[in-house]
């Protein structure tokens, strides 16, 4: 029984992060109906901000404060000079944002020197529960995560931004016919994106290393979690990151772990090619 | 065929022009008469002769990728997964059976790859739904990337280690080294998978490739099954990687997991459209062209630390500004869609 919940405890925490990076890839996915190859370097520049933060003397707090803000300000930058120029070609921009993404995580390997940098937990230490152990930091994580999904959720369904993003989603050219700026709510999309993949990059390094191919590990599963949960919706790469975080955590405990990791993406790929649209459009037919 | 002669008939029915040059032609027979000096001019620097070889291997990959994009519209990241397991394959068949013959090894290699991408687009791209184009390209980035990890925890292939000190190519009592013999065959390979790919691409089959490139919906309602000719060209780009992949195992003696991964897949993305996609002569530019840059510019520490950066840089200026890459700046769009089957100045008769 402890042992469940320990192992319950772990598979969420390592969800929660799936999740905010799946979100992020998910909305521009959706808007824009391309996929950000680069978006697992945003998720090293999260990382990135809070080891400076952390190597100027000023502690990590700065740092993971600032990682999403920062991210999301680099993301703004990148859609208005670079990735606007994909929407209308979705194969090449999966080339376009491959390279920046390259580029941006051989700069950061050449500013590490090739180094694996540790970064101590923020909060270190752990409460008990019923004689259980749990990490505050991954506690943190998990809250964070549930928070900007509730967050997400109420700016999509309740405010007037929110209105104007499902407008554009459903329609963007009845859209623009109303008025509505679409290129600007896209770049807003993908800066939002770029700050919930730096914010996950904060909330991450603590546990892994800060490598320059922190963002890599994350991204085929990312990609697998968006088309499993359907895209265009707002539950179904929640849903996928759920699904592929379970299986990842808990495949291994099943089959030999050198089969279970590959064995993770062939299950996805098949189901996604059964099903297409993704499993969230079943309640919805 | 009904196609094919309707566009005779139009040609025919053109008032009489003269033929711009053709370039294509002599950039091919340029290139190759590049490739052939090679061994006669460097034949006193060993090292420029092993860096010709893997120019020409890489090449062919280079190639299999172009004829995946450039004739059949699919983004694969997975070349590299033909190239590598093939590898393997040609390594573990000189490890445990102590066999490496070229005749009989090069080409289970293609068989090798072949199969694997045969049984890998029937499962990306036939069946009852059409599947998007970002779903085959997101299917060939998986594989690639699964197999990959797979093949790093797997100790029977060596895990990260890879395999090395793999047994030399052989033909009868000949052992191929590192060298002008090797580079001969390499480049007899390139030549011979150069015509077959040209051959193919200017057949009629490839009048329905490049039909399939102009309106796939099109193409289909013709009654054509666009995804079996896809699956055709795949497979056949496969074993074309496959082939390429023995060789490199085999000149360098080494493979190891990393000649599976998504990432040697995205340098030949690199390498075909920086010369120019859908040319066939083009990867072979682009290959010759970075590799001889990569060598040059390899002496300063600085740079060698950045060279991923600049092959970024290189990626994202040719995707974002030049989409047809270098052949594209000299040679006009007509010829490089080219012309198919019957010649115009002969078809023109029959039409009569």
């Amino acid at each position: 029984m402890d042992f469940t919940i320990k192992f319950i405890f772990d598979i969420a925490a390592f969800t929660s992060v799936m999740v905010l990076i799946v979100l992020g890839l998910g909305v521009i996915a959706s808007m824009m109906g391309i996929f950000n190859f680069a978006h697992g370097e945003l998720v090293l520049l999260g990382a990135y901000t809070v080891y400076l933060s952390d190597e100027y003397g000023l502690g990590p707090w700065p740092g993971v404060i600032a990682a999403p803000f920062v991210v999301g300000l680099i993301g703004l930058v990148l859609e208005r000079t670079i990735i606007r120029r994909f929407y209308k070609v979705p194969i090449i921009a999966m080339l376009g944002t491959y390279a920046v993404g390259l580029i941006i995580r051989e700069i950061v390997r050449g500013l590490l020197g090739g180094h694996y940098k540790s970064i101590p937990e923020p909060i270190e230490g752990a409460f008990s529960v019923g004689g259980l152990e749990f990490s505050w930091w991954r506690s943190l994580i998990i809250v964070t995560t549930l928070l900007v999904i509730a967050g997400s959720y109420l700016l999509l369904s309740r405010t007037s931004i929110g209105l104007r993003v499902r407008g554009a989603l459903e329609n963007p050219m009845l859209a623009r016919a109303c008025g509505i700026s679409t290129g600007t709510l896209y770049a807003l999309t993908f800066a939002f994106g770029a700050a919930l993949a730096g914010l996950a990059g904060a909330l991450i390094v603590p546990l892994y290393q800060l490598s320059a191919d922190i963002g890599i590990r994350f991204l085929v599963q990312a990609f697998l979690s968006v088309m499993l949960g359907g895209v265009g919706t707002f539950e179904g790469p929640v849903l996928g990151a759920a699904a592929v975080g379970i299986m990842a955590s808990g495949l291994p405990w099943l089959v030999i772990p050198v089969l279970a990791d590959p064995l993770v993406f062939v299950i996805a790929l098949a189901i996604v090619r059964i099903r297409p649209q993704g499993f969230i459009t079943v309640g919805r037919l | 065929m009904n196609v094919a002669t309707r566009t005779a008939g139009t040609r025919a029915q053109m008032p009489h022009r003269s033929r711009p040059i053709r370039v294509l032609p002599l950039i091919e027979v340029f290139v190759l008469a590049l490739l052939v000096a090679i061994p006669f001019v460097l034949s006193g620097r060993p090292e420029l002769i092993t860096l010709s070889t893997n120019i020409v291997i890489l090449s062919l990959l280079a190639m299999s990728f172009d004829l995946c994009w450039g004739f059949s519209g699919i983004m694969s990241y997975g070349q590299a997964l033909f190239f590598g397991v093939a590898g393997y394959v040609v390594a573990l068949v000189g490890r445990d059976l102590e066999f490496s013959q070229l005749w009989a090894t090069l080409p289970l290699a293609m068989l090798v790859g072949g199969l694997l991408s045969a049984a890998m687009a029937s499962f990306l791209l036939l069946g009852k739904k059409t599947p998007t184009s970002i779903f085959v390209a997101f299917g060939t980035l998986t594989g690639a990337y699964a197999a990959e990890r797979l093949v790093a925890g797997w100790q029977y292939v060596g895990a990260g280690n890879g395999l090395s000190a793999i047994k030399l190519m052989a033909f009868g009592g000949y052992e191929f080294v590192e060298g002008v013999e090797f580079y001969t065959v390499a480049l007899s390979c390139l030549v011979l998978v150069y015509l077959a790919s040209r051959l193919l691409v200017r057949s009629q089959m490839g009048l329905v490739l490049a039909g399939m490139r102009q309106n796939e919906e099109r193409l289909a309602f013709f009654g054509y099954r666009v995804q079996v000719f896809k699956a055709l060209v795949f497979s056949f780009a496969g074993a074309v990687a496959g082939l390429s992949g023995a060789l490199y195992s085999y000149h360098q003696g080494f493979t190891g997991p990393s000649n599976m991964g998504p990432g040697l897949s995205t340098t030949a993305v690199i390498y075909c459209l920086f010369g120019g996609s859908g040319t066939l002569i083009g990867p072979v530019i682009g290959t010759i062209a970075i590799e001889l840059l990569s060598y040059v510019l390899a002496d300063t520490d600085a740079i060698r630390q950045f060279w991923p950066v600049i092959l970024g840089v290189v990626l994202l200026v040719v995707v974002m500004f030049q989409p047809t890459g270098l052949l594209g700046l000299i040679v006009s769009a007509r010829e490089r869609i080219g012309s198919f089957g019957i010649r115009p100045g002969s078809s023109s008769k029959e039409t009569r």
